[in-house]
């Protein structure tokens, strides 16, 4: 049976500003199941490291306000918590991998260091154990020598070994829900994929539910059970990656496919990108966010904002959805 | 270099056994690699991270020097230029980095960065420069109304169209494009990939276009160069790259790129050896330790780079590979 293991309900995220509060995030709801991955994809600036920051509860600006109808982690709401339950929940039920390795690791501990660090706040205790369990989390990313690794400061690993080293540090609690926000980017192919695959063998192993964002449709397509399609703070369709690339509905996401390169034996006709660019978030444009490039907006599309409409596992916020 | 025009069956810029080192030539990033990129036409390079792709560049516009072998820039070697002839070369070439802030300051607004380079080679008069840079602008996709703003006034993606304005506002024959498009979202990738589709089939340029993205090499290039630990391992007309390749290198990328087949699983030592360059032994094949074809003689000696020679040889350009599964008796039926 799937049983969500994170659910997000009705998430909205604002800050406040001279002219007013914008919203950062516009009633973003979802859920995970055990075992599963749901992929988070939309162009950078369009909420998706907020919607990663507000599940956990952590907010990198002051004068941000989240508001929800809950976010469920196991049955527990995660907003109910009080500080010192929440440092328990963060880093041992759910964890996160950042974007930029660099910036997330200590350049003056060794990373055994830092991993042994979060063990034992999270109850394990005694040094030989710690060791331990750090060696191995160190092993099950894929380190044939975790010594070599774990004796190493930040600076001497490539950022493929940097990014699987964050991995193991955030899995080495054995969390519940794993937050993924861009890990590969920036990495080769077969670096990237090599981090794909650890990422799967750990979901495997602990039934891990995973939220990885990314802009990478490719990466998307590749590892995910359910595609989430943000735009403006707003989600604009979800279903799964095979319904979204073979039949988007969304103009939006139809748009995004059609801006990704094609392999193909024969030379690929000119792209077809999508005009304009992303509004800024102080200076959204009213009803659907996404009608000032969209061609097949109508006049309703101006003024109000469409509402999400499920069917047959899809759903789409649009008043004109491809047919 | 002063009336010097290339003859259009020679190449615009031609590498012949380039080689590069670092730390007193005890790490060799770039190992004997040749290459040409024809007038007009875009060659891929791709490769992984710490392959030699940006030092092949750097060493194109002298920004780091060459342990042997020559640059021939219009059939003229780069690195034996006198300053006179090097600077009008310098013009001829330009780069556009992964981070528009490495040709963008922060402190000069787009007018400033955009005349600078005008400035520096002494093109045009004032009223002329001006005329350029608005134009060039206007060609990016930017209206002049931006002339005074500030970088940080910028998206990312309006930052790489003005690092590109300014890459090309002295119209030069080649432009380098160190993973231009790298750190872009998929959209503002695609507006690129189309302003400089539109760019070469105005103004003709030659791009070296460097990505670890084959799709992307797919969407532009002409032609392909794979690279591996330093060297050059195969390249090809992107037609007969992307179709038929040879090296079992580029036919592991073009399996990892493709969506239709399922993933290798891949061994992680090999592909994670950051300094893998440096234990290579000079008496086998740079890729031996990750090939999948590899047989008793890639442990020793190196496959020479041979051309691979095809039945209907006009139909096709030259594809140079370095592997011994092939040799110089092999002729491809098709
Ligand atoms: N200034 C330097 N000093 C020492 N080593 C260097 C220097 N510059 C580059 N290297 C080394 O040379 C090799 C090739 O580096 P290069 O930057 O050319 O790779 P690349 O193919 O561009 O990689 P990426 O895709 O990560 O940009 C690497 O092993 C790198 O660590
Ligand atoms: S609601 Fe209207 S503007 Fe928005 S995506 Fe649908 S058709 Fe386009
Ligand atoms: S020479 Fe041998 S090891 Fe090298 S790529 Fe060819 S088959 Fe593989
Ligand atoms: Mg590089």
């Amino acid at each position: 049976m799937n049983t969500a293991v994170l659910e997000v309900r009705d998430l909205n995220l604002s800050i406040d500003s001279s002219n007013g509060p914008h919203q950062l995030l516009d009633g973003v709801s979802f859920s995970i199941n055990a075992g599963e991955t749901t992929g988070l994809v939309g162009e950078s600036g369009c909420g998706k490291s907020m919607t990663a920051l507000a599940i956990l509860g952590v907010l990198p600006a002051t004068g941000m306000t989240i508001r929800s109808a809950g976010i469920m982690l196991n049955g527990e709401d995660l907003t109910a918590l009080n500080h010192a339950q929440r440092r328990r929940v963060l880093g041992q039920d759910i964890s996160m991998v950042f974007q930029q390795p660099a910036t997330a690791l200590d350049p003056v501990f060794t990373l055994g260091q830092q991993i042994a660090a979060t063990v034992h706040r999270h109850g394990i205790s005694g040094r030989k154990a710690c060791r331990q369990t750090m060696l191995e989390s160190l092993e099950l990313v894929g380190f044939s020598q975790p010594e070599k690794i774990a004796a190493a400061y930040p600076h001497e690993l490539s950022g493929g070994m940097r990014q699987l080293s964050m991995i193991a540090m955030a899995t080495v609690c054995k969390p519940a829900v794993l937050i993924a926000d861009e890990p590969t980017t920036a990495l080769d192919v077969s670096t990237q994929l090599m981090i794909l695959q650890q990422l799967k063998r750990l979901q495997t192993e602990y039934k891990t539910a995973i939220l990885l964002i990314s802009h990478d449709l490719n990466i998307i397509r590749q590892c995910c059970h359910t595609v989430l399609v943000m735009y403006c703070g707003r989600l604009l369709e979800s279903t799964d990656p095979e319904s979204l690339f073979s039949h988007p509905r969304h103009p939006y996401s139809a748009g995004l496919l059609g801006c990704i390169p094609k392999l193909s034996a024969t030379r690929p006709p000119p792209i077809n990108a999508i005009a304009g660019q992303v509004p800024a978030l102080t200076d959204l444009p009213p009803g659907c966010h996404f009608a000032p490039r969209c061609d097949r907006a109508i006049a309703q599309c101006r003024h109000t904002a469409p509402e999400p409409e499920s069917d047959n596992g899809r759903t789409v916020a649009c008043f004109r959805p491809m047919p | 270099m002063t009336s010097q025009r290339t003859h259009p069956a020679h190449p615009l810029l031609e590498l012949r056994n380039l080689s590069i080192s670092f730390r007193d030539r005890r790490q060799i990033a770039v190992d004997r690699v040749s290459f040409s990129v024809l007038k007009g036409q875009t060659l891929g390079l791709v490769g992984a991270s710490g392959a030699g792709k940006s030092s092949v560049a750097r060493a194109i516009l002298r920004l780091v020097q060459a342990d042997g072998g020559e640059i021939l820039f219009k059939g003229e070697d780069i690195h034996r230029m006198k300053s006179q002839q090097l600077m009008a070369a310098r013009q001829r070439i330009q780069i556009v980095f992964q981070e528009p802030s490495r040709s963008l300051s922060p402190k000069r607004t787009v007018a400033e960065s955009l005349l600078e380079p005008l400035q520096h080679f002494a093109i045009g008069s004032p009223t002329e420069r001006s005329r350029k840079v608005k134009k060039i602008l206007l060609t990016v996709g930017l209206d002049h109304d931006v002339l005074h703003h500030y970088p940080h006034q910028f998206s990312t993606g309006q930052k790489q169209r003005i690092a590109i304005a300014r890459a090309l506002v002295t119209k030069p024959d080649l432009v380098i494009a160190d993973e231009a498009v790298s750190s872009l979202d998929v959209s503002v990738q695609a507006q690129i990939l189309q302003l400089i589709q539109t760019l070469q089939a105005e103004y003709g340029i030659a791009f070296l276009f460097i990505s670890h993205d084959l799709a992307v090499i797919r969407q532009i290039a002409d032609g392909v160069a794979v690279m591996y630990r330093g060297q050059l391992l195969e390249q090809a007309p992107a037609d007969t790259f992307f179709s038929q390749p040879a090296h079992p290198y580029s036919r592991l990328l073009l399996s990892l790129a493709s969506l239709d087949e399922p993933s290798p699983v891949l061994n992680h030592q090999q592909q994670l050896n950051p300094d893998g360059i440096t234990n290579h032994r000079p008496s086998a094949c740079v890729y031996s330790a990750g090939c999948a074809e590899v047989m008793p003689v890639c442990g020793q000696s190196e496959p020479a780079r041979i051309e691979i020679k095809y039945k209907n040889q006009n139909m096709r350009g030259s594809h140079c590979v370095r592997c011994h599964l092939y040799d110089e008796t092999n002729i491809n039926e098709t």
